[in-house]
């Protein structure tokens, strides 16, 4: 997975990922290689999610701190 | 005594005279009264004599005049009853009612010799006179003249007409200048006569020496004082209450005397009975301006404090107010920022729920999903395995088909064959050896 991968990019491609194993579109021969592919972005969007989470309740606890001071 | 010359008596003149004094002596045995107007007393200071010039005139005309004596102890009995009843001396100008004897003196001519003079006939004339110098000013409209100026509202510049010497106008300049409030005058003095009948003239003369510089001053008074009520008709004079009645500034009198009030006292702007109480009048004048002054000065400080006091208030409570306006609207941006706060944080979790929840869809799904999609192809496959299996010889042997072969081939043509060939058919359970009877054609 690049570096530069975003979790817009990654959730979009997930979206059509699941999209396209509902519709059984894919062949075995696919199968694995989609469903790993799809197992990482998600691993990663959670990842990112989690990141994301903490780096944001961080930011509020300073806003919180901060908001005391008024 | 007379000479006879030739043709003519000839009489020395001495004899003439002595004619006449007898004649005259005869005539007028006894004295009588005459009324006319004394033009000149003409006193001689140093034998005590007067020798009056006695007038009479009509329409401004002398239509008689004779010289007159009056001796020394005469003029001074005369005098002093003059000056007890009407408060003036004999003097030039008066009508007087006299007792005479007609005199002829050959030495000095025809006179009359004044025995006596009766004060009550000059005051009725001087009263007279003082009458008609009102009448006159009145008829003229100038009465009230100098009575309706506009009085300065600070009487602060004063001319004054009078004497040095004279006590009423020590005593006026002393109470204006020692007055206990530090009123502050400027005076200047117009020396005149102040009685008698040059006064007249000589006050006239200062008044229009007055009016050349009359914008340095507020006012003309006109001060007398110490000497005696004598000498006050010259202010009943027509010519000088017309002066000070027309005067451009208010002529105020002082003049100091226990007398009626003089014309010249009635026409001006005021009268005080002596030069003291003159003073105080323009001292009051002062301080009818100092009070209103001093009543507006302590107005505008009261008004000012309380002008400062009200703003004081007025400002203090739009402090208040403006840091009760701020408080709130920090406090309500406060809340806001509060609120806006928590609805962020509101909103991240929510928004990491959502992710959360699409990913884990996402996830389950494909879970779910990948599986199926296994279990189809492998149920496919199962399927086609089934078949498979379904479609083998063995399996088709035990449904109870059976395979006909000859010389080991399979069976699939009648050509094949002939009656009598034998076949081996297999079975799922063996072979069968059997020869060929028949062959029969299936119909088509």
């Amino acid at each position: 997975m690049s570096e530069k991968q975003n979790y817009t990019k990654a959730f979009k491609e997930l979206q059509t990922l699941v999209a396209e194993i509902e519709l059984g579109e894919i062949s075995v021969d696919e199968l694995s290689a989609k469903v790993k592919r799809a197992a990482e972005l998600i691993k990663f969007c959670k990842a990112k999610l989690s990141n994301t989470e903490e780096d944001v309740n961080i930011i509020l606890k300073e806003l919180d701190k901060s908001g005391n001071d008024i | 005594m007379s000479e006879q010359s030739l043709d003519k008596k000839i009489y020395s003149l001495f004899e003439v005279n002595l004619s006449i004094q007898k004649t005259l002596a005869g005539r007028y045995k006894s004295a009588f009264w005459v009324k006319a107007e004394m033009n000149k007393l003409n006193y001689y200071s140093q034998s005590g004599h007067c020798f009056p010039e006695m007038v009479e005139k009509k329409d401004g005309k002398v239509i008689a005049q004779m010289r007159c004596s009056l001796w020394k102890n005469d003029f001074i009995t005369i005098n002093n009853a003059f000056l007890r009843i009407l408060k003036e001396p004999l003097k030039d100008g008066i009508k007087i009612l006299f007792l005479a004897q007609i005199t002829f003196d050959p030495t000095y001519g025809l006179s009359l010799h004044i025995l006596d003079i009766d004060p009550s006939y000059t005051l009725g004339d001087l009263e007279k006179e003082k009458a008609e110098s009102i009448q006159k000013l009145k008829s003229e409209g100038i009465y009230d003249q100098n009575k309706t100026l506009e009085f300065p509202l600070l009487p602060q510049r004063i001319a004054i007409i009078s004497v040095e010497s004279s006590k009423g106008y020590g005593d006026f300049m002393n109470i204006l200048n020692t007055n206990p409030w530090n009123y502050k005058f400027f005076s200047l003095m117009f020396p005149s006569l102040l009685q008698g009948e040059k006064a007249v003239e000589s006050i006239i003369h200062q008044l229009e020496r007055i009016k050349k510089v009359k914008r340095h001053f507020d006012i003309v008074v006109i001060i007398r004082g110490g000497g005696g009520d004598i000498g006050l008709s010259c202010y009943n004079n027509y010519n000088l209450a017309r002066e000070i009645a027309l005067f451009p500034l208010p002529v105020l009198t002082g003049i100091g005397h226990s007398t009626n009030e003089t014309v010249s006292e009635m026409i001006s702007y005021s009268n005080a009975i002596t030069p003291s109480k003159l003073a105080e009048y323009l001292i009051q004048s002062f301080h009818n301006f100092s009070i209103p002054v001093q009543k507006a000065k302590e107005k505008i400080e009261e008004r000012a404090l309380r002008f400062i006091r009200d703003e004081q208030g007025k400002l203090l409570s739009e402090i208040k107010l403006f840091s009760a306006v701020t408080k709130r609207l920090l406090q309500e941006d406060y809340t806001n920022l509060k609120n806006f706060k928590t609805a962020l944080q509101l909103h991240a979790i929510i928004s990491f729920q959502n992710q959360r929840s699409i990913i884990g869809r996402s996830s389950s799904r494909l879970i779910e999903r990948s599986q199926q999609l296994l279990k189809d192809y492998k149920s496919e496959l199962l399927f086609l395995e089934k078949n498979v299996n379904n479609m083998h010889p063995r399996n088709v042997l035990k449904r109870g088909y059976s395979i006909a072969r000859i010389e080991g081939k399979a069976i699939s043509n009648l050509n094949q064959i002939k009656v009598g060939d034998i076949i081996y058919t297999e079975l799922f359970e063996g072979t069968i050896n059997s020869t060929i009877n028949e062959i029969l054609t299936a119909e088509k």
